[in-house]
Parts: C-alpha cells; sequence; structure tokens
C-alpha cells in the first residue's frame, strides 16, 4: 500500500494507480472547482483528457499547479491539494458565482472591461485575482530538466497494439526505432479490453523491439510537431511533486525522425445534457478502465447512454464487478443493444442529472418522446469518439470528415508521418442532436463553456470557429479541444444549418499537453539560459573581489573597489590612476581576426572602410566598417604584423556579428582571393596599460623601447612571446598585449607587478567608460547605433577615397546625405549632471531633437560631460539644451560642444 | 550510472590549416611530407605528434606540431594559431554519445560516427567540435571560455545519466 494525502488527509492507494484512481478507491467523488462558476467535479477520464480533476502535487518549490489527477501515479508520500476553492472544497465560497452565472457568459470580459486606460488598471486586480486555477509556486524549482537529442529512421507515436506492431515490424527491419507512450506501462487499453493480444503479449513485444535496438520511452507525451519531422517528446521521469531518483525531474527531447507512425488512439467524447458536469458522471471508457485495470468500482447502481456498441462494453465490465446496471439509455433506435442482457432503452438520451456536491443521486432521461428517472451514483456516458489528430495537424496535415464516426480523421501530410490504428479508423456511432436544456449542459467543461454559450456567440454574431473558440474561450487550457471540439462543432454546425466539416475546424497548436515551463527552459532555467563567458584571467580577477559586469555573454571587471568603496568611487579613482600614472585591465573580449595571405590587404580593404593596403608593416590605424547600407556597424583597429598577416580587432559586444560578417565576404563575395581570416578572439587574451607612465612600465617589461603610437613589435614578457600594440581607447599614451591565452597568467602577474611599482591601479569597465567618454572615443551599441553613417560620426575624412569597401555603394543613398541627420555632438553641463539616455530637448515641452548616448564626469577637474547625436549637431555647438530624462525624474541644462573634453590634439599619445 | 569520465586535458597548440589555391597540389605535398592523406570531410587522420581534423571544406584543425605546415602550404594557404582559445575535453566510457545528445543537436549515437570522425556541432547553445578517437573516447574542442560552463553542464548531466 502507498500513501498519499489529499488536502491534508493520509489516504492509501495501491501500486500503480494513478492519484484519480487512488480517490475513487477512497471514495472521493468531489476532486475541484470548475474556474468560472466553481461548480463541483468530480473525475469524469481515465486519461489526459481529463477536465475536472485537475489539482496541485507536490510541495514548495516542487509543487505542480492543474495536474491532471489522471495523469499522476501515486508514490509514497504523495500531496496533492484541490484548487479554485475556498476555504475548503467541500464549502466554496466561490460557488456564489454560479448564482451570477447569467451575468457571466460568453463575452463577459468584453461587454464588462472597457473603458479608458484608468478602468482597465482598476479592473486589471480583478482579472488577476481570478485568473487561473492553482497557485504557481512562488519558491525556485529545486528539480533539473534536461534536454537531449534523438535520431531515428521510425518514431513510433501511443504503444498501443497497433503502434506495438509497427514498431515491432521497423525495429525488426533494421530500423533505429523509438517508441513512446505517455502511460508507464505499454498497450494500457489492453488491460481495459481483452483483444486477440494481452499485457504478456506487450511484454513479449518490447522485449523484442528492445533486443533489435528499438528505444521505447514510456511516461513519455509527443507534445509538438515541428517542421521536418522534428518530434518534441515530454518525458517524465520522476512524478509530479516527487523528487527525481537521478536529479532530473524531467526530459524534453527533440527527435528528429525519417518516418513518424502516430498511433495516437481516439478520446471518448461526453454528452451534451443538463448537469452533465456533476461528480458521478464519467465517460464509458474511462468507468470500464477504473474497473478492469485499476479494480476500482466508481458506482454500485449505474445508468449507461451511449451511441455507440463500445459502451456496452463498459456494461459488462460493471456488472463483473458487481455492479447494477440500472438502464443503457442508446440513442439509437432498436433493435441496437436488444441482445445485450441488459435493461436498454432505445431513443434515449440523457436530459439532466440530480444530485448533491459529492455525489450524484438521479439521472432523467428522454425515452421515445417520454421523460423517465433513475436512481443511479454513476452515469457512464459514450459520445462516440474523436481521434487524435492534434500531431498529424500540427505536421501540416489535412482532415477528412468521417460521417460514419462523425469525426475528422487524418488524411495526408506534407511530412513523412502516418496515422494507424483508432486514430484512422475511429468507431462508427450514431449522430445526436441535443435536446436537452442548453443552460447547464456544457462542452468546455474546463472553461464552464455551455451550450447556451455557443447560442449566445451566434446570435451575437459570431460565425468563424475560430472566433467562437475565442469569444467563448472554448477548448482552451489543458484542453485544447479534446473534449470539447465536437460538441461545439456540432452546435456551431446546427446554427449554420450546414454539416460540421463546413462549420470548420479550430487549429490545434503544441504542446499537445501541458509541458512545464523549466522543461522549455532546460539546463539554463538556472542560469537565464546561457552559460556565462568567462574570461582567461578569470580566477586572477576574481581573487581581486572586483564589481562584475555582465556585457553580453561575458562577465568583466566593472570596478575594483578597495576599503569600501562604492562603485563610483572606485571607478573615479581607477580612472585618475590613469590619467596621472599608469592602469591596466583586461581586453581579452575584443574580436580580434588574424588575416593571412597574398590578398590580406585587399581583402581588408573591402571589410574596412578605411584604406589597409597602404598600411606599413608595424604599423596600425583605426578603422570602421560598414554594413551595406552605408551604416557604420563597427569599428576597431588593424595591425600589419608582417607583409601577408594582419591583426583586425573590433568591438567585444559586434564580435560574433563581425566573425559571421567576415565569414560571408570571404566565403561569397571573395571566393577568388587567397586569403585566410582566422577568429583568433579567444586564442588571445589582451591587457591594456595606459597612462603617462605606461611607456615606463613597457620599457621595463620588455627590455627595450616601446612602440610608438600606433605601432606594433613582437616581444616577450615573463618569457612569453607577446604582440604589443599601441593604441589608446583612454586617450593616453597606451598599449594593447596580445597573448596566447593559455599562458597569459605569467604575462599579467608581471604586467601588474610592474604597473603597482610604479604606484598604478587596475582599472575595470566603469573606468574605461568615463576615459573613452571624455576622450570623445565611440563605442558600438552607444554612439555607433545601426542609424549612424561615417559622416554622421565625423568620420567621413577617413573613408577609403578608392572606394570598393562594404557600404560605398549605400553610402551615396540620397537620404544619408540629406539635412536633419542626427550627428555626434558632446554635452557639457551647465547645471546639474547629465542623465545617461536622457532627450536632448531645446525647451519644456519641445519635442526632442536627439538622445544623450554616454555620459561620465570629468576625470580630473570635475564637471558632467557626455556624448550625444542631435539633429544637425555639428553646426549647433553652443547652443543651451535640456537633457530631460522623465523616466528618472532628472534633468539638466547643457551646452552643445565638440566631442572631445580632453586632449583634443592627441598630444599625449605621443611621446 | 553509465560509465563515463569527463578531463580536461592540458593546453597543447592548436592551429587553423587553411587552402585557398592547388588544393590538389598541397595535398601531395602534405601526404610526401607527413605520410598521410589530408583527411576528408567529417573526418581525422594522424597521430598524437600531429593530427588533422577537417571541419570545413578548406579548413583543417591541427592538433599537435604544425611547424611543417607553413612549407607545405607555401603561397597555397595560411597556418594560424588559435590553440589559447580552445579547451580540449577528453569524454571517456561508453557513455559519451549519450552524454552528446544532451542539449545538443548532432547524431552522436550513429553508429557511422565512429573513430576518426569529426564533428563541428553546438551542445547547449556552445560550439564544439568532435573527434572520435575511438568507441570509447571522444574529444571535445571547446571555446575557453565556455569551457567551465560546458564542463559543469556536462557533469551534471553525465550523473543522470542511466545505463
Amino acid at each position: 500500500m502507498i500513501n498519499f494525502r489529499f488536502d491534508g488527509k493520509v489516504y492509501t492507494a495501491q501500486a500503480g494507480d494513478t492519484l484519480a484512481a487512488a480517490l475513487l478507491r477512497n471514495g472521493i467523488g468531489l476532486v475541484g472547482r470548475s474556474f468560472k462558476y466553481h461548480r463541483p467535479r468530480g473525475i469524469m477520464t481515465a486519461g489526459i483528457e481529463e477536465p475536472n480533476a485537475l489539482v496541485t502535487v507536490g510541495e514548495g518549490g516542487r509543487a505542480e499547479p492543474n495536474t491532471r489527477a489522471t495523469d499522476v501515479f501515486v508514490y509514497e508520500g504523495l500531496v496533492a491539494k484541490s484548487q479554485n476553492r475556498w476555504p475548503n472544497l467541500s464549502f466554496d465560497v466561490g460557488a456564489a458565482l454560479g448564482l451570477a452565472a447569467p451575468a457571466l457568459s460568453a463575452g463577459f470580459y468584453y461587454k464588462t472591461f472597457f473603458g479608458s486606460a484608468k478602468k482597465w488598471m482598476f479592473y486589471e486586480y480583478f482579472i488577476r485575482k481570478a485568473a487561473g486555477l492553482g497557485n504557481a509556486p512562488t519558491l525556485t524549482d529545486p528539480d533539473r530538466f534536461s534536454q537531449r537529442a534523438a535520431f531515428c529512421d521510425v518514431l513510433v507515436v501511443g504503444a498501443g497494439p497497433a503502434g506495438m506492431q509497427a514498431a515491432l515490424d521497423a525495429a525488426e527491419g533494421g530500423k533505429r526505432v523509438i517508441l513512446v507512450e505517455q502511460d508507464h506501462i505499454l498497450a494500457p487499453s489492453l488491460l481495459r479490453d481483452s483483444q486477440e493480444q494481452d499485457a504478456a503479449w506487450a511484454n513479449a513485444t518490447a522485449a523484442r523491439i528492445r533486443a533489435a535496438g528499438g528505444i521505447i520511452l514510456t511516461r513519455t507525451t509527443a507534445s509538438g510537431y515541428w517542421e521536418h519531422d522534428l518530434v518534441t517528446l515530454t518525458q517524465r521521469i520522476s512524478e509530479p511533486g516527487q523528487v527525481p531518483t537521478h536529479d532530473v525531474a524531467q526530459r524534453l527531447w527533440h527527435v528528429r525522425a525519417g518516418q513518424v507512425i502516430l498511433a495516437t488512439g481516439s478520446i471518448e467524447r461526453p454528452m451534451a445534457f443538463a448537469h452533465n458536469d456533476r461528480p458521478g458522471v464519467m465517460l464509458s471508457q474511462a468507468v470500464r478502465t477504473y474497473v478492469r485495470r485499476f479494480g476500482v468500482v466508481p458506482g454500485k447502481r449505474v445508468v449507461i447512454a451511449t451511441n455507440n456498441d463500445d459502451a456496452y462494453k463498459s456494461a459488462e465490465a460493471l456488472k463483473d464487478a458487481g455492479a447494477q446496471i440500472a438502464a443503457i439509455l442508446d440513442a439509437r433506435p432498436a433493435p441496437a443493444g436488444a441482445n445485450s442482457g441488459h435493461r436498454v432503452y432505445n431513443n434515449a438520451v440523457p436530459l439532466s442529472t440530480q444530485g448533491a456536491r459529492h455525489c450524484l443521486k438521479s439521472v432523467q432521461a428522454l425515452v421515445d418522446g417520454k421523460t423517465m428517472d433513475w436512481d443511479a451514483d454513476l452515469l457512464a456516458v459514450s459520445g462516440g469518439f474523436t481521434p487524435v489528430v492534434h500531431l498529424h495537424m500540427q505536421a501540416g496535415g489535412t482532415l477528412d470528415w468521417n460521417e460514419d464516426a462523425q469525426a475528422f480523421i487524418p488524411v495526408s501530410s506534407r511530412q513523412n508521418v502516418t496515422t494507424i490504428g483508432g486514430a484512422a479508423e475511429p468507431q462508427a456511432i450514431f449522430k445526436m442532436v441535443p435536446v436537452s436544456s442548453p443552460k447547464k449542459s456544457f462542452i468546455d467543461f474546463q472553461n464552464d463553456v455551455t451550450l447556451a454559450d455557443v447560442d449566445l456567440a451566434w446570435a451575437e454574431g459570431y460565425r468563424s470557429v475560430e472566433h467562437l473558440k475565442r469569444y467563448t474561450t472554448l477548448g482552451m487550457a489543458t484542453d485544447q479541444g479534446k473534449l470539447s471540439n465536437m460538441a461545439a462543432l456540432g452546435r456551431l454546425a446546427q446554427k449554420q444549418g450546414v454539416a460540421i466539416p463546413e462549420a470548420g475546424l479550430t487549429t490545434f497548436r503544441p504542446p499537445y499537453t501541458p509541458v512545464t515551463m523549466g522543461l522549455i527552459a532546460g539546463a539554463g532555467a538556472k542560469d537565464a539560459g546561457a552559460h556565462i563567458r568567462r574570461l582567461a584571467l578569470y580566477e586572477l580577477h576574481a581573487a581581486k573581489n572586483p564589481i562584475w559586469q555582465p556585457l553580453g555573454y561575458w562577465f568583466r571587471p566593472r570596478a575594483y573597489p578597495i576599503s569600501g568603496e562604492s562603485l563610483a568611487q572606485a571607478a573615479l579613482r581607477e580612472a585618475k590612476a590613469v590619467r596621472n600614472n599608469v592602469g591596466m585591465t583586461d581586453v581579452s573580449t575584443l574580436a580580434k581576426f588574424e588575416v593571412s595571405g597574398p590578398d590580406a590587404a585587399a581583402f581588408l580593404d573591402i571589410i574596412c572602410a578605411t584604406t589597409i593596403s597602404k598600411l606599413a608593416v608595424g604599423r596600425g590605424r583605426y578603422t570602421f566598417m560598414l554594413r551595406e547600407d552605408g551604416i557604420v556597424f563597427d569599428d576597431g583597429t588593424v595591425w600589419r604584423l608582417d607583409e601577408n598577416r594582419y591583426l583586425l580587432t573590433s568591438s567585444t559586444g559586434g564580435a560574433d556579428r563581425m566573425a559571421t560578417h567576415i565569414s560571408y565576404v570571404r566565403q561569397f563575395l571573395c571566393p577568388h582571393l587567397r586569403v585566410s581570416a582566422v577568429n583568433v578572439q579567444e586564442h588571445y587574451a589582451g591587457i591594456a596599460i595606459a597612462g603617462p607612465q605606461a611607456k615606463a612600465v613597457l620599457t621595463a617589461l620588455i627590455g627595450a623601447e616601446p612602440p610608438r603610437h600606433m605601432s606594433t613589435v613582437p616581444a616577450a614578457i615573463a618569457g612569453v612571446p607577446v604582440i604589443i600594440l599601441a593604441a589608446s581607447y583612454s586617450g593616453e599614451r597606451a598599449f594593447e598585449i596580445y597573448v596566447d591565452a593559455s599562458q597569459a597568467e605569467a604575462v599579467w602577474v608581471a604586467c601588474e607587478s610592474e604597473v603597482f611599482a610604479q604606484g598604478g591601479t587596475l582599472y575595470g569597465l566603469e573606468a574605461m567608460e568615463f576615459l573613452r567618454i571624455e576622450k570623445g572615443h565611440l563605442v558600438v551599441g552607444g554612439e555607433v547605433d545601426g542609424r549612424m553613417t561615417p559622416h554622421d560620426l565625423a568620420l567621413d575624412k577617413m573613408l577609403n577615397k578608392a572606394g570598393g569597401y562594404i557600404g560605398a555603394s549605400g553610402l551615396s543613398r540620397p537620404a544619408l546625405s540629406e539635412t536633419g541627420r542626427r550627428q555626434l555632438v558632446g554635452l557639457e553641463a551647465i547645471a546639474g549632471d547629465i542623465p545617461e539616455g536622457a532627450m536632448l530637448i531645446p525647451s519644456e515641452g519641445a519635442s526632442p531633437q536627439g538622445h544623450v548616448s554616454a555620459a561620465a564626469f570629468r576625470i580630473v577637474t570635475g564637471g558632467s560631460v557626455a556624448l550625444g547625436q542631435l539633429t544637425e549637431g555639428f553646426s549647433r555647438h553652443g547652443e543651451i539644451l535640456i537633457a530631460s530624462s522623465p523616466t528618472r525624474g532628472q534633468q539638466a541644462r547643457v551646452r552643445v560642444v565638440a566631442p572631445h573634453f580632453y586632449d583634443a590634439a592627441g598630444e599625449r599619445y605621443r611621446d | 550510472m553509465t560509465e563515463l569520465t569527463i578531463s580536461t586535458l592540458p593546453a597543447a597548440p592548436l592551429h587553423v590549416f587553411e587552402i585557398w589555391s592547388n588544393p590538389a597540389t598541397v595535398a601531395k605535398r602534405f601526404e610526401a611530407t607527413c605520410g598521410f592523406a589530408l583527411p576528408h570531410m567529417g573526418r581525422s587522420d594522424g597521430s598524437d605528434a600531429l593530427r588533422l581534423i577537417r571541419f570545413e571544406p578548406t579548413v583543417w584543425l591541427v592538433e599537435g606540431d604544425a611547424s611543417a605546415l607553413s612549407a607545405i602550404l607555401s603561397d597555397d594557404g595560411a597556418v594560424t594559431a588559435i590553440g589559447g582559445g580552445i579547451v580540449r575535453i577528453r569524454l571517456s566510457g561508453k557513455g559519451w554519445r549519450t552524454l552528446l545528445m544532451e542539449g545538443g543537436v548532432f547524431d552522436a549515437e550513429s553508429p557511422t560516427f565512429a573513430a576518426g570522425c569529426s564533428a563541428a556541432t553546438i551542445i547547449d547553445h556552445v560550439n564544439v567540435r568532435l573527434h572520435v578517437v575511438d568507441e570509447t573516447t571522444c574529444v571535445a574542442f571547446v571555446p575557453l571560455s565556455f569551457s567551465q560552463g560546458l564542463l559543469h553542464f556536462w557533469e551534471q548531466a553525465a550523473g543522470s545519466l542511466v545505463e
């Protein structure tokens, strides 16, 4: 026996019980409350289509709301809780909403919650309070979720007799086969109905499939069918709320199959009649499943309502189990059911039920035009069968109408998918039209949608089935049309006076059954969905306990506070050290490309908008790159390391984009060039040393005169070969040292030692930002924002006059030289600090004429400065504007100036 | 649990070997000098001293001593060092194929992905190059910046692999 709790009370279950079976075994009829009217609901089905018995399973972060009690297998210690009720399931204050049902009909939201935005703010509170059934857990989910790829020749979905046979044939035919079954046992229908095969056959078949190399996954649902026969599978490794044995709770499989065979069977339909949602009203096959598979008899005195032969099997099962069959209401005319041995009423359909919160008491039916009543504690209904065509439709498949079965069946698909078994050939049924009062005749039990709601939608002009669905909320949530669709379509067709196929069909979209969000996030759920990129020198930085800054996927030191400094204090101290003495920082994340070959210069002349081919060996220069449309998209430096070897650097944030661009140019635009362009971003770690004493530090490190500004030399530091580039982003005499990342630690330590010996310090991204803004250097993603031309950024004088670079043609577009373009400017605060991101306005209330792209402080002298983009900015130097940030509640008066606040002539670069 | 050992190999020189012209001639020169032919696409060849793994139509990843390669290429290609940015992770034991399916998009379980095969793929969003050493060993070439993250991912995933 297995112990579990439901609403705080301990019960026992038998091994293999679903929670639904266990609750029925313990005589529990009332399991939940409906969404809108809080009507008492019991267990209707025995499968994933269950609309009523939704419970929260598990506790803490592992709690899973809206779990179908029919789709969780009881384990020792399972904790389940009913939902959408207060103070308890039996006495639910919310049930009073049922009295207001006439006011809560289809389209209630649309008719009630309208008006100004202010009113919406008021409505929102109540809508949010009412939304949903179970509560999402507030604690972090402690479990892990895995995502795994799989490839196979044949994927078989559904391990019923047809699916297992198909899988066996394929596996023994030498195919790579995956067979999936959402139940925890194979061929569960064989436990419900004895057929030619039995459980022993299922076990033997499974053994043969495995012996032939096939993979069988139980507790696995094919939840989505995507393009190219990609099928996603949701595998429950542990049950909802259960502590996983091997750490992982669920696995999302991405299966790429050569062929997909759908043996998904069909779902039994309920019937529409008044109070058909009461506990004690169940689907016929579900009743049979509980009796024969679980040994649970859900009722002692049973009425069965049907329009087909299948329900008679349920009568037999119930009779065998000792239940009394009070009546079989067969919608078909005589002699249907005449030889069954039961009391059969032909031309009989249920009209209504009566009962209490927890149980059914009687059934009323229309028999040959007359009303009859029976005392009963169970009504088993079978309104026909709906083939599970969800995956077929998701695969882009088409459907045909099967008149005999009154159902849509799968036909063709543009993908390699075939449907077999019950889903392809549903049982014939007798066509029924609801005769009961539509007001309490539920067709979507989960969303409390009745026939009356469909009628109202029709009366209000909703003709399309897609509109009807959205207006009434029919087929939403976990149901997704499984139980509700055909009844609604039938009603709509009846209203339209057409056949069901002419009324249309809603679209089935993934997932087929609910998928937990953690599974979609996978392993990345715990770290924002992506790995953090670590610097080669991460450990050295971490030892200094810096403030880290996410930069794309990278984490870089933002500042190295000492003695309790704030970020701003640390950054200002670091920046001052660079201005007055020397500092060093890690620039490893810069994009770097080694370009080699006789045509390397020609290649770079195409990539870069500045002239590269005239660069002498050992020299470098600033460069920038354009998109085809002439807009600047990145910048950096180019260094001629050797006759036919160059190093191109560009921005960190644009590194991947630049790698793609270079690859595209190399392979598609310039396949004829004799050049190799290799991404060496991570091969080289980079260390920048900047400040008036940087040259002295370098001299000490390499034992020789360092290269002059924009020159490069190979050297060795701490015995490690390095490339030294004399380049400056800070505005000071500066050097970048590039070294094989696997040997970078020794070089960093040597540099740090020498910098400290000079009284210098480390500096992080924040100080670097201060320095570059003061100097007026651009940053990609800031000033270079995908809208600016070289002219807008005052870079046009550097353009390669010979043309031929990517973007040269685009630059000639008239729109790029029209007046009124935003242009790069500097901004000096007259009063207040300039808020970053502020809009630039000439006066209060005026329209924005630009914005502040980056703001900082004058490092040595103090005062707020910024870079910005301003309409016709080049001609507006000296103008006074307001930098206003309403979102921050800040503003400052600023003067428009040239975008260089420090050493505009570049004197400090030079020795 | 599935038999699997994950270990980081020591840093070693790695190079990109790219041919832009006269591939047949270069191939002859290569075979004459190195004693084995340039491997085809998706294949690798050589020994621990020098192994070439072809990942692109004109590009090979070189593991080992690349000192002779520049001369072989002459003006028909280039050799570029990339070893500083790549961490080699060895996956040993028969569970390596299953492990590579975790967060993967590539059919590492295919029997045709056998010793001497290579692949460039994505695993848990990280670009990875794979080289099958033998039936129980695969070496993954992982970008340095992602190596700690992917190592952690693999170690966690390995713990949940069940035979």
